[in-house]
């Protein structure tokens, strides 16, 4: 797999989060639970490729996110997801992740982006719910979802990230 | 090289808060913008309608028991309705008469002349305090920004941004006085509509309502009556169901004017077909 068909791979999550997931969601749990897939890619191009590579991605699939659903402000998916997916990659990028540690990595990189999102919604005053609230409201849950998706897709997901983004650090390690 | 990092950091940081403090604005998109949202909306309507159909059909299972009662009452509607439509004939023709007897302007004349255009909903937003909703008209089907958008239980958004051939809706549940692009949406109550006036500015997120504010002190106004656009500030046309009074108005702000609750009546959840309504001259107003 290439970095172009990952891209694909990434940008058809995009596509089916707006568009399928909200009918797979009980309609007890509309308004809470927010699926955010293409993120939790980001996330896996950080800890099996490089931090360059996710950056990338994020900052694109962030900006795609900004730009298609334009409501009120541009470019907080894009600052969020290529943040996020950098600093992860910088702080995971020679270390060896196991299934464990790549999911509860991505549980916590999923509460940041969601308090940055909140954050930003909040400082210009498009919300006016408080932290816990929002907490326990969507993002603890939709966390659980990303989760659940990240754990459905480990195997393959790493298995593209790693052939289409080939990592040069550890080779030279062996060497 | 740490350095270096935490420079680019500082850069993007404040990269990110100028495109913010741009995007804000009332600005229109621009051509790259529009190519994106045109092409991705053209991917995202195979997906949703389809997977709309499924669940529908599951739905539609489910809901086959109360099937004989709501037939039996759609029975009666229809009969109420036909009995009303010969009455509207008769008043319509009435009132074509003397708007022409009073020699009313061209202008006066369109101001209940309203076009109702069908659009499919292509995709919802999966960010929580961006509910956009995108349909696949744009600006070539004569889509243009503040139109207001309906199903067939009432008023569900407002036009925010316009591409080609698609656009981008906000639900009225994301409504909010204090936000810097706020709107606001004057209503009346149905059968009183010269007695009573408000303003439907902000959704509380919390309890799901609406709060109207800027009643009258002297407003006839009671619990369990049917909230709708007055139609007053020339953006909205008049009629649509905004949602129900759900609270006596209490003195509000200042003491001056009251507030009440709304719940709204339609259904902001699984939408597939609503309805962009287009005015005879919808040039020149803001909210």
């Amino acid at each position: 797999m290439t970095i172009g068909r990952l891209g694909v791979v990434m940008f058809l999550l995009f596509v089916i989060e707006s568009t399928l997931v909200p009918w797979f969601i009980p309609t007890s749990l509309v308004g809470r639970l927010y699926p955010h897939f293409t993120f939790v890619f980001v996330l896996y191009a950080a800890m099996y490729g490089t931090r360059h590579k996710a950056l990338m991605l994020g900052l694109l699939y962030g900006l795609l996110q900004d730009v298609v659903f334009y409501g009120s402000l541009l470019g907080l998916h894009t600052f969020a997801m290529g943040l996020i997916g950098y600093v992860t990659g910088l702080l995971l990028e020679k270390r060896k992740v196991t299934m464990m540690s790549a999911l509860f990595t991505i549980a916590v990189c999923c509460m940041v982006y969601e308090i940055i999102i909140y954050a930003v919604y909040r400082v210009f005053w498009f919300t006016r719910e408080s932290l816990a609230y929002a907490v326990v409201d969507h993002m603890l849950l939709s966390t659980f979802l990303q989760l659940g998706f990240a754990l459905a897709v480990y195997v393959p997901a790493r298995r593209w990230v790693q052939s289409a983004i080939p990592v040069r650090q550890p080779e030279k390690e062996e060497e | 090289m740490r350095n270096k990092r935490l420079f680019f950091l500082m850069i993007g940081l404040i990269l990110f808060i100028a495109v913010i403090g741009f995007s804000l604005r009332d600005r229109q998109l621009s051509a790259p913008e529009k190519f994106v949202n045109d092409s991705v909306a053209y991917v995202q309507q195979w997906l949703y309608k389809p997977a709309g159909y499924i669940a529908g059909f599951f739905e539609d299972i489910g809901n086959i028991r109360s099937l004989q009662e709501e037939n039996e009452q759609l029975r009666t509607t229809a009969a109420a309705y036909a009995r009303d439509k010969i009455k509207y004939n008769v008043i319509e023709k009435q009132n074509a008469q003397l708007e022409r007897d009073l020699k009313f302007t061209e202008r006066q004349r369109q101001l209940n002349d309203y076009q109702y255009l069908i659009a499919q909903v292509v995709s919802v937003s999966s960010d929580p305090y961006n509910p956009t909703i995108k349909i696949d008209l744009g600006s070539e089907n004569g889509i243009k920004e503040n139109m207001a958008v309906v199903t067939v239980d009432g008023l569900i958004g407002i036009v925010s941004k316009v591409s080609a051939f698609s656009s981008n809706v906000e639900p009225i549940t994301s409504l909010d006085e204090k936000s810097p692009n706020s709107k606001s949406i004057s209503v009346t109550v149905l059968g009183r509509e010269n007695d009573s006036f408000g303003i439907i500015a902000t959704y509380d997120q919390e309890n799901g309502r609406f709060e109207m504010t800027r009643i009258p002190e002297n407003d006839p106004m009671i619990v369990g009556d049917t909230v709708i656009t007055s139609g007053l500030g020339r953006v909205f046309p008049r009629g649509l169901v905004v949602g129900t009074v759900e609270t006596t108005p209490q003195a509000g702000d200042f003491g001056l004017t009251k507030v009440a609750s709304v719940k709204p009546q339609a259904d902001f959840n699984r939408l597939t077909e609503v309805f962009v309504v287009k005015m005879a001259d919808n040039e020149g107003g803001t909210p």
